[in-house]
């Protein structure tokens, strides 16, 4: 792996002397901070035996990007080093994107590992099917690509396409990392996009789905998107009070799952943006399961000085963890709110999301500066909402972050 | 030079109203016929952004996200210089014209006085247009632009233009067209037109779904 990084940097420092690439980069250093949450199970777990279920509590981290692209071939490597708090400095190196490509005309092929980003929502995308990108994350970053072998075809008006995502990857991979074949139809129809899905995964089976943008107004803009899968991954228990031996926590699917997004844009001539979406994510964990979960958490707590081993509760409640990594939303219901301005080179954007059925808040405040080549960044995001909501339990109650970008 | 069909790299500079530079950016624009322009930004803070104007209709790629989105005329408004600004190569498909009158235009000074002029209402012949109205002069004996005040949607001056000849006294094209903001700011934008050629590009590259591709564009 090491050498295949070294001939991809001597490939990029050499590639500027070759009149057919085109190579530019970033290079960004960031400083992050989080406070661990007083409440929540691994808070709990941590308070009974200290050091059970470490919280990240931010660090320094310095970060290249390098892109290099020539006909039929385009690479970004990123190259990090990360000093978390507390801990050693970790380095590290990746492939973002190293695809290679074949032009003949209408027809498109690709092969190797790319970013393949599909869907017309901000805050969730149901039926970014290959890509399956976080979204709405703190800081933002270049996805990694996922392997895959695509066919496309376009024309003035339409687009398709065919791809077949991880097709060396094991049948029982979880989620992004499952092998299917998923497919995308684009039909322009003046303020109208339309786009058609369907995914056939190894394990989840078939599905289909759509997803619209319209141009209502000058100003405004509206979209949706609906998707159904006859199975889609999340992680799952069986109901119990007992302490376990090992985590009860394992890979599940949702059957006929559904999700739904619907939102729009409005943008004045002051450059003044709001983005409100709603969405609906079937994979997420149910209301009756976030209150097992809720009750388990407070049974295992209610165990300390009864007798059974305060790192078998303490190890018994980081499981209870695992939950929010379920499904790619917390909750199945969700609304979103976002306001920005561009003013000159400041860009500030507020936004927040809230699920109804327990009130939970998540708020994040963000500044950006953009000058020629030199950017810098700041934000803060924060919990908020009743102590029951599940955005409250998170091990991270409150992250800051500031970061400086040249770009090259 | 016609205006259909061009290949055209542009260079941006602002400048703050205390006359420091703010900042600088370079495009390449694909103007094509039917109103259809593709915008590569090339300065490395924006690398790898794209913009597509298809008629009145609009899309954005930033980097890194390979998702082409859909975007309303309001947010091509982006920046200084909008995007309208430097993917509209000529008035004449996109306003219909009137002829108000002959005035005296351009700056008057010790030696010479101002420019006989042609003055022309330009008002906009479809929807998509950054600008809805224009007055325009222009020089009376050679007809090449001088000055134009830009009004937006509401009516208001959004910016005002002068427009530097490559030969002053036998001009053929435009090569930098100066905006001044009169909305918020007061910023100096300078256009310059670095290089202008034919360029036919392949019909794909005007499908929105083909921003996402990233094919060395020359």
């Amino acid at each position: 792996m090491q050498r295949l990084i070294v001939a991809a940097l001597l490939s990029a420092a050499s590639a500027s002397c070759l009149a057919q690439w085109e190579t530019s980069g970033q290079l960004r250093a960031q400083w992050d901070e989080a406070r661990a949450a007083d409440a929540g199970p691994l808070a709990v777990a941590n308070s009974i035996a200290p050091g059970m279920a470490p919280v990240s509590s931010g660090g320094a981290t310095l970060q290249s990007e390098l892109h290099a692209s020539r006909p039929g071939f385009n690479a970004v490597l990123t190259l990090q080093s990360k000093h978390a708090q507390g801990a050693a400095t970790h380095s590290a190196a990746w492939f973002n994107e190293l695809v290679l490509s074949h032009d003949a005309g209408a027809w498109q092929f690709a092969l190797g590992r790319k970013v393949v980003a599909w869907d017309v929502g901000y805050g969730f995308r149901p039926n970014d099917t290959v890509q399956q990108e976080e979204r709405r994350s703190f800081a933002s970053s270049t996805p990694k690509g996922r392997p895959l072998l695509m066919v496309e075809h376009f024309d003035a008006d339409t687009a398709w396409s065919l791809v077949w995502v991880n097709p060396t990857a094991a049948r029982a991979q979880q989620g992004a990392q499952e092998p299917a074949l998923a497919a995308r139809v684009y039909r322009r129809d003046g303020a109208l996009d339309w786009h058609g899905f369907a995914r056939l995964g190894a394990h989840t089976g078939a599905g289909i789905g759509a997803a619209l943008a319209w141009v209502a107004t000058d100003a405004l803009e509206l979209h949706g998107s609906w998707r159904y899968q006859r199975r889609l991954d999340t992680r799952g228990m069986a109901a119990t009070d007992a302490l376990l031996r090992g985590n009860p926590w394992q890979a599940a699917t949702v059957d006929n799952a559904q999700q739904l997004l619907v939102g729009g844009t409005w943008t004045n001539a002051s450059q003044l943006s709001i983005l409100a979406e709603a969405w609906w994510d079937g994979a997420a964990l149910s209301d009756a399961q976030w209150r097992d979960w809720g009750l388990r958490n407070q049974r295992l707590a209610a165990l300390q000085g009864k007798g059974p081993p305060g790192s078998a509760i303490a190890g018994n409640l980081a499981w209870q963890a695992d939950a929010f990594g379920a499904a790619s939303n917390l909750r199945r219901g969700n609304l979103f709110l976002r306001l920005s301005w561009q003013n000159g080179a400041w860009q500030p954007a507020l936004d927040m999301l809230y699920t109804p059925a327990d009130g939970g808040r998540l708020l994040t405040a963000s500044l950006l500066w953009q000058g020629d080549r030199v950017s810098v960044q700041g934000g803060v995001r924060a919990a908020a909402g009743p102590h029951g909501a599940v955005l409250r339990q998170l091990p991270n109650q409150l992250q800051q972050y500031v970061n400086a970008t040249w770009a090259f | 030079m016609s205006s259909d069909n061009l290949q055209v790299d542009t260079q941006i500079s602002v400048f703050n109203s205390d006359g420091s530079a703010d900042k600088e950016r370079l495009y390449r624009v694909f103007a094509q016929t039917g109103h259809q322009s593709l915008v590569l930004m090339q300065s490395p803070a924006e690398k790898g952004q794209k913009v597509l104007m298809l008629g009145d209709d609009f899309w954005l790629l930033m980097p890194g996200s390979q998702r082409p989105m859909r975007i309303t005329p309001m947010q091509k408004l982006l920046g200084d210089a909008s995007t309208g600004d430097i993917a509209t190569m000529a008035w004449a498909e996109d306003y219909s014209g009137t002829l108000v009158g002959e005035e005296r235009c351009g700056e008057a000074t010790a030696a010479a006085a101002a420019t006989p002029c042609l003055h022309l209402s330009l008002s906009a012949a479809r929807k998509g247009v950054t600008y809805q109205r224009i007055e325009l002069w222009l020089g009376k004996t050679r007809h090449e632009p001088i000055k134009a005040d830009l009004y937006v949607q509401s009516d208001k001056l959004a910016k005002q233009a002068r427009f530097v000849m490559d030969k002053p006294h036998a001009p053929t094209m435009v090569n930098e067209m100066v905006l001044l903001d009169k909305l918020s700011n007061h910023k100096e934008t300078r256009v310059r037109y670095l290089g202008r050629k034919e360029r036919v590009v392949p019909q794909t590259w005007l499908n929105p779904m083909f921003l996402a591709k990233n094919p060395a564009l020359e």
